[in-house]
């Protein structure tokens, strides 16, 4: 970790970061403004029961609204979150290590005396920490949100903890292959198909599992069914065995990273 | 300072570079010259240690540029062929960035470089000429002070007062003992800057010389016009090496002889003399040729 490079990192991507932030943040806000009046409405909750099981299923809706947790679980969690977080994650990795390495930028960081052990870690730290503060934007989001304006409304805050801390850990392994991508690559392109194919096809196979009962077996190929929100919310999870798949696909890409970028020629 | 020793890389495509040995010693100039991929930019990598090799060794100042590319760098700067740097900041901001990296403390030679070079340091990069782009990579190149100096191809994109410029602060640098090695297109450049210099070709050193006795092999073409036909004939059918005659247009090569030929034309009334001096490559292709012949 070098502190001039992360500083540096932080100013060029920081408004990046705080745009995500804030737009992750609004979203949720939106979401929490309209709770009220869906909650006060019975026709809402008998409307859902209508609906076909798997299709409440696949937007996380299966377990009800009848908590603000599971209203966001399921009109948040489920969609715009998984969206932003994956754009994020998929773009920015991109951009700290396999756009440098294309473009050749990345031949003045490595003249300087540092590792480029150091190096990479550094750039890891910087597209974590964009993770970190978008999580951290949507849970003071939600918690101020919801006593702002969904005051009648009481948030369970450690299942809505809960759900954050699963999510985040769901980024840390996106975020880990596609920064595992970035570093190994030679081509910006062929990093952001690699990262972005990956992210899409886990992101499919898991909507598919959970549309078709015939294709559920495909949700076992998808990093995105460990985070199962509604569940979380619900307290019908068992969140250990989750957290440790996700840190230990999210920790062993890093590491990936890092020491194949260390060993990897590079024609800049 | 700089030891090369049987470095060989290949790539999948069967090129590559071959057994390229050189040493460059404290305070010289080591010109590295040769074609479009010759091989110039990868043994320049090697050097940095972004390239693993995959027989032979590199090392500066005694360490190995690819197990020890760390502590390398801290006697290097480096100035690479390719123009690319971070995006989102001015120059000044990507100046500190790396002055940050390498923990520098003292910024009086970088402020005197940034001044001589004229430019302003405060535009943003992706509103930047190439040649102001190559300035702020000099000033990265030199600014801390490194005992070891690689440039290559440093002068592409600077006007000719630039280059100007920077020849002298390499043969200021050479003068206060650093040891420089630059890759090159540009004959001229080489001519007045290094000591001696290696010819690369195919991946392989073809030769490695003194400068000037490069500077013998270099043949000039000059177009000598004369007041009239009768004289262009005669002058045609001198001793001298002609290698076109039109009207009273005459074009000869001249290499190293220049007495004879200078001695030849005081016969005429010169009306007009041009010089074309003779691309590198061709210098190469003619010392090839005077290799297989004495072969």
């Amino acid at each position: 970790m070098n502190a001039a490079l992360y500083k540096n990192m932080l100013k060029v991507y920081g408004k990046t970061i705080i745009s995500y932030s804030v737009g992750s943040a609004l979203y949720l806000l939106l979401i929490i403004g309209i709770y009220p009046s869906i909650a006060k409405s019975k026709g809402m909750e008998q409307m859902l029961q209508q609906m076909p099981k798997q299709l409440l299923k696949a937007f996380d809706l299966h377990t009800g609204i009848g908590t603000i947790e599971q209203f966001m679980a399921g009109e948040y969690y489920s969609l715009l979150f998984l969206l932003i977080l994956s754009v994020y994650c998929v773009l920015i990795a991109n951009q700290l290590m396999a756009r440098l390495i294309d473009r050749g930028a990345i031949a003045y960081l490595l003249a300087t005396p540092n590792s480029r052990r150091t190096i990479a870690t550094t750039q890891a730290f910087v597209l974590l920490t964009g993770v970190i503060a978008i999580v951290a934007a949507i849970i003071v989001a939600g918690i101020v949100g919801t006593r702002w304006l969904a005051a009648d409304h009481a948030l369970n805050h450690a299942a809505f903890l809960k759900m954050n801390m699963v999510g985040m850990l769901l980024f840390f392994a996106v975020s880990g292959y596609s920064f595992f991508f970035s570093a190994i690559v030679s081509d910006e392109k062929q990093a952001l198909a690699l990262s972005g194919g990956i992210t899409f096809l886990f992101y499919s196979f898991d909507l598919a599992g959970k549309l078709t009962e015939k294709l559920e077996w495909l949700r076992h190929f998808s990093l995105f069914s460990a985070f199962r929100p509604a569940e979380i919310v619900q307290g019908q999870t068992e969140l250990l065995p989750v957290c440790v798949l996700l840190g230990a696909v999210g920790l062993i890409s890093y590491i990936a990273a890092i020491i194949a970028f260390s060993k990897r020629d590079l024609a800049v | 300072m700089i030891e090369v020793k049987g470095l060989t890389k290949h790539f999948a495509n069967q090129k590559g570079i071959f057994d390229v040995s050189f040493t460059v010693e404290r305070g010289e100039v080591f010109g590295f010259l040769g074609p479009n991929g010759a091989g110039k930019s990868t043994t320049i990598r090697h050097l940095l240690g972004f390239m693993k090799p995959t027989k032979g060794t590199a090392r500066i100042n005694g360490h190995d540029c690819w197990r020890e590319a760390s502590i390398v760098q801290k006697y290097v700067g480096y100035l690479p062929g390719e123009i690319s740097f971070l995006e989102g900041m001015t120059g000044m901001d990507f100046l500190n960035l790396l002055a940050g990296m390498r923990r520098m403390t003292d910024f009086t030679y970088r402020n005197e470089l940034i001044e001589r070079l004229q430019f302003d340091v405060d535009t943003p990069i992706r509103k930047m000429s190439k040649g102001m782009k190559q300035k702020v990579g000099i000033v990265a190149a030199f600014m801390h002070d490194p005992e070891v100096i690689i440039l290559d191809e440093p002068t592409s994109g600077l006007d000719p007062l630039m280059q100007q410029t920077f020849i002298q602060i390499v043969l200021e640098e050479k003068k206060r003992g650093k040891t420089l090695f630059m890759s090159s297109h540009s004959f001229p450049e080489i001519e007045r800057t290094c000591d001696r210099a290696a010819i690369i070709k195919n991946g392989r050193i073809v030769a490695i010389n003194n400068v000037h006795e490069l500077q013998s092999m270099q043949r000039k073409l000059f177009d000598i016009t004369l007041a009239s036909e009768q004289e262009a004939q005669a002058l045609a059918q001198s001793s001298l090496d002609i290698v076109e005659h039109d009207g009273v247009r005459v074009r000869i090569a001249v290499q190293g002889n220049y007495n004879a030929f200078l001695a030849e034309l005081t016969k005429y009334k010169v009306q007009n003399v041009d010089m074309h001096v003779q691309s590198l490559e061709d210098i190469f292709m003619n010392y090839y040729d005077k290799r297989r012949d004495g072969q």
